[in-house]
């Protein structure tokens, strides 16, 4: 027989959480360290390009910031909005289709209601954005609280579908695909018209876009519904035991619905935002979100505070492997992906240690 | 025009090929109750290690072999993470594909950036190894010769896992007992079942098997490294849309396969078909290309759909699949 086995800690520490995770943060840097060494780049060079996102000594430096929000307001709202269905441990990682049909839906109003004052242009975009996210969010609810049908699978298989959909949009030069920019022979997107495309508020020559203010917001917003409303006491008891949610008299399905509904909607709105702070849409618009979002919620531990501060530190790797890259041949932004995933697999580690304790077996009897 | 129907069906097997070990290499783990979603990444990782270190040797056993590994330590990974430490399936199995091919970036400019190049695989020995096999007698046959008699070894081996896995399960202890974890972890473990030990078992064969999947899409799309491509280009994803399809069968893998692969080849060979037969296929070069790409997500999302809501029992979807097994949760 085996002499030691696993038993989970009876007291969860958060600083020792914190401590096993910077730990292995520490340490999957000093992988990467390792592999740019091996590429002759010089790891803190590198480094510290990428965790001052270009800023340092740079006279555009707030255009580098201003690129740096536009990467984390998307990939913030999406990880807050996964993280509430993954609350109720339903596993919509159908992040990416959820924005595609949105940014669809947002630029469907862009390109068809003109005439209208920015802000009601911008508000039109956003609500289509999240009606369409939303009830494919439900459509998926639906099936899985009716038929249990895998709502894993079924999401995968969406997002698939929403890409080539967009991609077809993107490369079908016909009248009628109002999608497209008239002037030109290839069909590329076209650009919204002015009254579409998101402003903000000047501030020197920075311009702090209104999206990243919306997501600001957004946050304290779904700190709140889920710490202090019925509707985040209910997704809780749903996640602990859908049995126990039942026993209680609550109506389960009725509750995935309606948090499924929710999490895309939010999916939407970050895609509409993302569609007008653009300018326009792309087959690429998701800059992965959808699948990043996942990560970054599950690293949070689905709690608000922590996905926001795992999105800002996600964000800050994504876009400073993107500027560092400028400056290395040798290397692409896909390091920042590279990067991520052992940072992820050391995290899980560190989780796992922080959670776990193994014991020898007579202790355990003993306990 | 027989010769367009020839190379259509040709290309139907010769292009879809990883399909099959990408989804016989997710049947085996997924029968052992995990989900990965991590095929796309597996793929890249072995394509890369196997291609490039076969290129050294210039032995294209020597590359098999290396993918094999190279993605099995991949499928080891997985197994750690979520068996041994518990983690979450569909994250670890994301976050592994972000990782493969960011891997396979990484490596393919570290070496495109190096004093010794990219290794050109036109002319070299392992090009050689990799070239038809036409299987005499059969291959003369017209039509069918071409088709299905004369291709590389590694369409065969393909062919053959698939059938090997398919006695496997159905006709082995060990088969069966695999099953078992897959629909019901707990009991197999009340039978003695040792379930850490075949789940980790399989994942790595599993893995290791997508990966020589992986070598065969470098070797078919002639082993460049481009900076904006990856060779796996979505089959992974694909391959995890036809474990579906195929209801976790690999003898319905093959089949699911070359339905799936006919869709594919619709979308690269419409025109030449419909200039073939202008009166009965004219309409093909009049349907979008991503409509046929989009085709495989379609038809599977339909069938998840069809089988839960006829609450269908012939349904081979293990029961337990995505769960982790904690002996103490029990």
């Amino acid at each position: 027989m085996k002499k030691y086995h696993l038993v989970r800690r009876p007291v969860q520490s958060i600083k020792r959480l914190l401590v096993y995770y910077l730990i292995g943060i520490v340490i999957s840097l000093g992988i990467g360290a390792i592999l740019l060494a091996s590429l002759g780049i010089n790891p803190f060079e590198y480094y510290g390009r990428m965790l001052t996102i270009g800023m340092v000594g740079n006279k555009y430096a707030y255009k580098n910031f201003e690129g740096f929000l536009k990467v984390l307001v998307p990939l913030l709202i999406t990880s807050l909005a996964l993280g509430l269905s993954f609350k109720m441990r339903f596993w919509n990682i159908g992040g990416e289709g959820e924005f595609l049909i949105g940014a669809i839906s947002a630029a469907i109003v862009a390109f068809n209601v003109t005439g209208l004052p920015r802000p009601v242009t911008i508000i039109l975009m956003c609500v289509a954005a999240m009606l369409s996210s939303g009830l494919l969010g439900v459509a998926v609810a639906f099936f899985k609280v009716k038929f249990n049908t895998n709502e894993t699978l079924v999401t995968l298989m969406l997002n698939y579908i929403m890409l080539y959909v967009i991609t077809y949009l993107g490369k079908t030069k016909e009248d009628w695909n109002f999608f497209l920019d008239p002037k030109s022979a290839r069909p590329i997107f076209g650009k919204f018209p002015e009254t579409a495309i998101m402003d903000g508020i000047k501030i020197g020559n920075f311009n702090l876009l209104w999206s990243v203010i919306v997501a600001i917001v957004l946050v304290v917003l779904i700190y709140i519904y889920l710490k202090y409303t019925k509707h985040g006491y209910e997704i809780a008891v749903v996640g602990d035991s859908a049995a126990t949610a039942k026993y209680a008299g609550m109506k389960v399905g009725k509750i995935i619905m309606r948090t499924m509904f929710i999490s895309s909607a939010l999916i939407g709105l970050a895609a509409g935002l993302t569609a007008s702070a653009s300018g326009t849409i792309s087959e690429t618009i998701t800059n992965n979100v959808g699948w990043t979002g996942i990560v970054v919620a599950w690293l949070g531990k689905l709690s608000t505070p922590a996905i926001a501060i795992t999105s800002v530190l996600i964000a800050i790797l994504q876009f400073g492997c993107k500027t560092a890259a400028t400056k290395y041949p040798s290397i692409d932004s896909n390091f920042a992906d590279l990067l991520q995933g052992i940072i992820l697999f050391s995290v899980l580690t560190a989780d796992f240690a922080a959670t776990f304790t193994i014991k020898k077996k007579e202790d355990a009897k003993n306990a | 025009m027989l010769d367009v129907i020839t190379l259509f069906l040709f290309s139907i097997i010769v292009y879809n090929i990883p399909l099959l070990y990408g989804t016989a290499g997710e049947i085996m783990i997924e029968k052992s109750g995990s989900l990965n979603l991590g095929v796309e990444g597996t793929m890249a990782i072995g394509a890369v290690a196997g291609y490039l270190i076969g290129m050294r040797s210039g032995s294209l056993l020597v590359a098999c072999l290396v993918s094999f590994v190279a993605s099995g330590l991949v499928g080891l990974l997985f197994a750690f993470l979520t068996v041994t430490l518990q983690a979450n399936q569909n994250v670890t199995g994301l976050t592994i594909t972000t990782f493969g091919v960011a891997f396979y970036y990484f490596i393919g400019n570290a070496v495109s950036n190096s004093e010794s190049k990219w290794p050109a695989l036109g002319g070299s020995r392992l090009d050689a190894q990799f070239q038809p096999l036409e299987i005499p007698l059969l291959s003369k046959i017209p039509v069918i010769g071409k088709v299905l008699f004369s291709h590389s070894i590694l369409i065969y081996l393909g062919i053959v896992i698939a059938i090997l896995m398919w006695l496997y399960f159905e006709k082995t202890n060990p088969g069966l007992k695999l099953r078992a974890i897959g629909e019901n972890p707990g009991a197999a473990d009340s039978l003695g079942v040792n379930i850490a030990m075949y789940k980790y078992i399989h994942i790595i064969i599993g893995s290791g098997i997508m990966g020589i999947g992986g070598l065969y899409m470098a070797l078919n799309m002639g082993g460049t490294f481009e900076g904006s491509n990856c060779w796996i280009n979505g089959y992974g994803w694909i391959s995890i849309a036809l474990v579906i399809f195929a209801n976790w069968s690999p003898s319905k893998a093959i089949l699911g396969t070359f339905i799936f692969g006919f869709f594919n080849t619709l979308r690269v060979q419409n025109a030449p078909l419909a200039t073939a037969f202008p009166k009965t296929l004219w309409w093909l070069t009049n349907i979008p290309a991503q409509f046929f790409s989009a085709l495989p997500f379609i038809i599977t999302l339909i069938v998840l759909i069809l089988s839960s809501v006829r609450k269908n029992n012939n349904s081979n979807e293990p029961a337990a699949i995505g769960r982790n097994y904690y002996r103490e949760d029990r």
